[in-house]
């Protein structure tokens, strides 16, 4: 897999935190984009209709190029993380901003927009089954109006970023797992976004195809792509050595760099 | 605008062939309930044409003075049809009444006896046609009123009136009940069929909705496929119909006999109610399904 083909985005080194950020970014409207953090979350708290409390005072700075783990026991509320990201939920209380926009402020029209600077990949890749792997991407494309000469060009690119150009014509049922998440994981470049969030993508996977989903992450990571991941897998944690959030019960209880998947004492 | 169109009927057809099993039976139940619901509109108009045919048999016959001249009685039965309660006056001579009154013997097998009268007993007549039973009394009084007509020459129809007009009163509400509550058990039925379809590619929409597709992107495909659906049963059901029609008629003239129904009109009525409904059904059916799954 060579990588002379993808965008040609340089990566942000990471901003430092500055606390005048929150400031900057809950400025309403005043000052509406940031050049420093594509994810900010200030005293976040979701509480679902039936009371149940799912994040609770979360605060969280993601800047661009971060490639930040998100671990944590199930109901941790990283799944709701996710959600209130992607504006499928909206907090109950504080800001979510992403890209400077702040999601509780958007208007309805624009969310689409929004999400297609979120790539999202999950554990069960979802992907439709009648269609093949190029039109699976293409897919992603086709329904946000994009014109379809512009289409065959940027998917046979990410296909390329992914390596799947000979599997172009199957179907997902043809494919191996690790081929079915990259063809997800194509789906979610393909709009060239900001971020990536991944849901355990190697949540499925074995070992040695976990890895190199990893790698593909990093390396897309490495063209400055903001990457979000959640995941169980603790050995992958540990060996890179990224940016670490761990959630507990709603709560961020650790939130370190370089760190490893479990607290070192 | 046009490219959106195009491209939301381009993956309507698609999706309606990607899921051939699931669109045919939605098809098809399409057409049952069209049928269902085209049956009960003719039969509900078949009912109307017998009770309006019934409501004209009720006439007011005014008997007239044997002196009257003919010139008298042309003018008064002139005058009576000019009114707006009248539908049709007919004269009846006294020959013609002699007439009829041995033909109604004979069809009822009695002895005829008249011919051993002397002179014909009966008196000519005026026998006038309402447009709607109620409006007897106008007509009647103003019968009444000239000299021509015998002293209480007007038959006094008030009980038969109020016993025809509660009776078909009641039939045409029970009728439109009927047609009411079977349109909307088809309501229920197609929505809920389409609902199935859209249902069953909830997955799809998942994906459209993450990957940032506009509401109206999402919208759309699933209405133009409802439209599908509705049109091609609505179009099935009056193929059906035209085939039926034939046979249908010319057993339901056999059956009512005098019934003077209009077919050529009802047959547009129900053309334009089946496709009416067929699409109407089938864009609304995937429109509040498809809500369901848009950006809360």
């Amino acid at each position: 897999m060579t990588l002379t083909e993808g965008p040609t985005q340089t990566p942000t080194p990471p901003a430092a935190r500055q606390p005048s950020l929150f400031d900057r970014l809950t400025g309403r409207g005043r000052a509406p984009k940031t050049d420093h953090a594509v994810v900010v979350l200030h005293d976040v708290t979701k509480r679902y209709p039936n009371g149940k409390e799912a994040l609770k005072d979360v605060d969280l700075v993601v800047p661009e190029g971060d490639f930040v783990f998100l671990v944590g026991p199930s109901g941790a509320g990283k799944s709701t993380l996710m959600k209130l990201l992607i504006r499928d939920e909206l907090a109950t209380q504080g800001d979510v901003v992403i890209d400077g926009y702040d999601l509780a402020r958007i208007k309805r029209r624009q969310v689409p927009r929004i999400r297609r600077k979120i790539g999202i990949v999950f554990q069960d890749f979802k992907l439709l089954p009648r269609k093949s792997v190029w039109e699976n991407v293409a897919f992603a494309l086709e329904v946000t109006g994009t014109p379809r000469r512009q289409i065959r060009p940027a998917v046979d690119r990410v296909l390329a970023l992914v390596g799947l150009t000979a599997q172009a014509d199957q179907v997902p049922t043809q494919l191996s797992g690790g081929e079915q998440q990259r063809t997800a994981i194509a789906r979610a470049l393909v709009h060239d976004p900001r971020i990536i969030i991944a849901d355990e993508p190697t949540g499925n996977l074995d070992p040695v195809i976990s890895w190199e989903i990893i790698q593909l992450l990093l390396r897309i990571n490495e063209l400055g792509v903001t990457i979000l991941m959640a995941t169980h897998q603790a050995e992958v944690v540990t060996a890179l050595r990224k940016r670490v959030v761990a959630l507990e019960d709603g709560r961020i209880i650790r939130d370190e760099t370089g760190a490893t998947y479990h607290r070192e004492d | 605008m046009i490219a959106f169109v195009l491209f939301s009927m381009g993956r309507a057809w698609q999706g309606f062939w990607r899921n051939a099993l699931m669109s045919l039976a939605a098809t098809l139940t399409m057409v049952l309930m069209l049928l269902l619901l085209a049956g009960f509109f003719i039969l509900q108009n078949v009912l109307l044409a017998s009770l309006s045919f019934v409501e004209q048999k009720v006439e007011v016959v005014a008997y007239i003075e044997n002196t009257a001249t003919q010139d008298q009685v042309d003018k008064l039965a002139a005058r009576v049809d000019a009114m707006p309660e009248t539908a049709s006056v007919e004269f009846i001579s006294r020959d013609e009444a002699l007439r009829r009154f041995r033909e109604a013997q004979q069809a009822q097998g009695r002895p005829d006896l008249t011919t051993s009268l002397e002179a014909n007993p009966l008196y000519a007549s005026l026998n006038v046609k309402l447009t709607a039973p109620t409006d007897y009394q106008v007509v009647a009084e103003a019968l009444q009123a000239d000299p021509i007509v015998r002293p209480h020459g007007v038959i006094n129809i008030q009980a038969l009136v109020e016993r025809v007009t509660t009776v078909t009163g009641l039939v045409r509400t029970a009728g439109l009940v009927m047609v009411a509550v079977v349109g909307l058990i088809v309501l229920f039925i197609i929505v809920n069929t389409i609902r199935l379809a859209v249902v069953a590619r909830a997955e799809e929409i998942e994906i459209m909705r993450l990957v940032g597709a506009s509401d109206a992107f999402i919208r759309w495909p699933f209405v133009f496929e409802g439209a599908f659906v509705g049109l091609a049963g609505a179009l099935v059901t009056l193929g059906l119909l035209a085939v039926a029609a034939d046979p249908l008629s010319t057993a339901m003239v056999g059956f009512f006999n005098v019934l003077p129904l209009q077919l050529g009109t009802l047959g547009r009525d129900t053309a334009v109610i089946v496709l009416a409904t067929g699409l109407g059904l089938g864009v609304l059916g995937s429109w509040v399904s498809v809500r369901t799954y848009l950006i809360r």
